[in-house]
């Protein structure tokens, strides 16, 4: 079950040239819970969720990979800088411990 | 049984009640480990797999001294390096020190990104170290590390 999840990808400057180095940062809305929490209402232990691997491509190049553990906080943000190597899509792959795997994109355009 | 008595015990009863119940709810709360729990040193083994990290001014770990909140403390991890298809940095590990699993994230970095820097937002469940762990790509590992205060525990 494929829950849609909201996700935002930003990159700084807004306006960027060709071979331009710039600010890339991937949000997500995410729980990750990390299993050891209690529901306060049922006193439950939450079972964990959270973002196995993120992995950014670039015209279908593999720029950056992580391994994430669950002690990121929730609603995670990843921010790293990338090379503007011409037209394409950049586009963020996302999976769960739970087997979640979520696509975003964003078209990169350089202009000049 | 008179009045003055039975105030007496009840305030012993209160006193009891009040020592008890932290340290139990906090027994309580310890018990249940991350599904994968994984100590600092062992952490730090297997990703550097025996090798001794060098502590280097080349990284600049950024990280608040007192956060207010474990819940969402921000973390930049900023390294001096060309990042060039000879000599970049292959890979930027951030590590807690005292968290049930240490390991927070590795990112493995390449000569495209253009800059060799990684930010996020981690989790802290008290005041402990954050450690940047760096692995340059002729082999070398690097390391950085500075103590945070965390006011409010995040985990769980």
């Amino acid at each position: 079950m494929a829950e849609k999840r909201k996700s935002l990808i930003k990159i700084k400057p807004k306006k960027y040239k060709d071979g331009e180095i710039v600010k890339v940062s991937f949000m997500v809305m995410h729980p990750m819970d990390t299993g050891m929490g209690k529901d306060k209402k049922t006193k439950k232990i939450i079972p964990a969720k959270y973002i196995n691997s993120v992995k950014f491509n670039y015209n279908g190049k593999e720029i950056t990979n992580m391994t994430v553990w669950e002690s990121l906080s929730v609603n995670p943000v990843f921010t790293t800088y990338m090379k503007i190597n011409g037209k394409g899509t950049l586009s963020v792959t996302y999976t769960d411990n739970t087997g979640e795997v979520n696509e975003k994109s964003k078209k990169i355009k350089p202009k000049g | 049984m008179q009045r003055r008595d039975f105030f007496k015990k009840l305030g012993t009863v209160a006193a009891i009640a009040a020592v008890a119940t932290p340290t139990f709810s906090f027994a309580a709360e310890a018990k249940p480990t991350g599904p994968n729990a994984m100590s600092f040193k062992t952490a730090v083994d297997a990703i550097t797999g025996g090798k001794a990290p060098k502590t280097s001014t080349l990284i600049k770990l950024k990280v608040p001294e007192i956060a207010e909140n474990g819940a969402v403390v921000p973390v930049t991890v900023n390294v001096d390096s060309p990042m060039t298809a000879d000599d970049y940095v292959k890979a930027i590990h951030i590590l807690s020190g005292k968290n049930s699993n240490a390991r927070c994230i590795d990112v493995n970095l390449t000569p495209a990104n253009g800059k060799a820097m990684f930010s996020t937002r981690i989790k802290l469940g008290g005041t402990q170290e954050v450690t940047a762990l760096v692995e340059m790509s002729n082999g070398q590992f690097l390391i950085a590390s500075q103590s945070v205060k965390v006011t409010i525990g995040g985990c769980g």
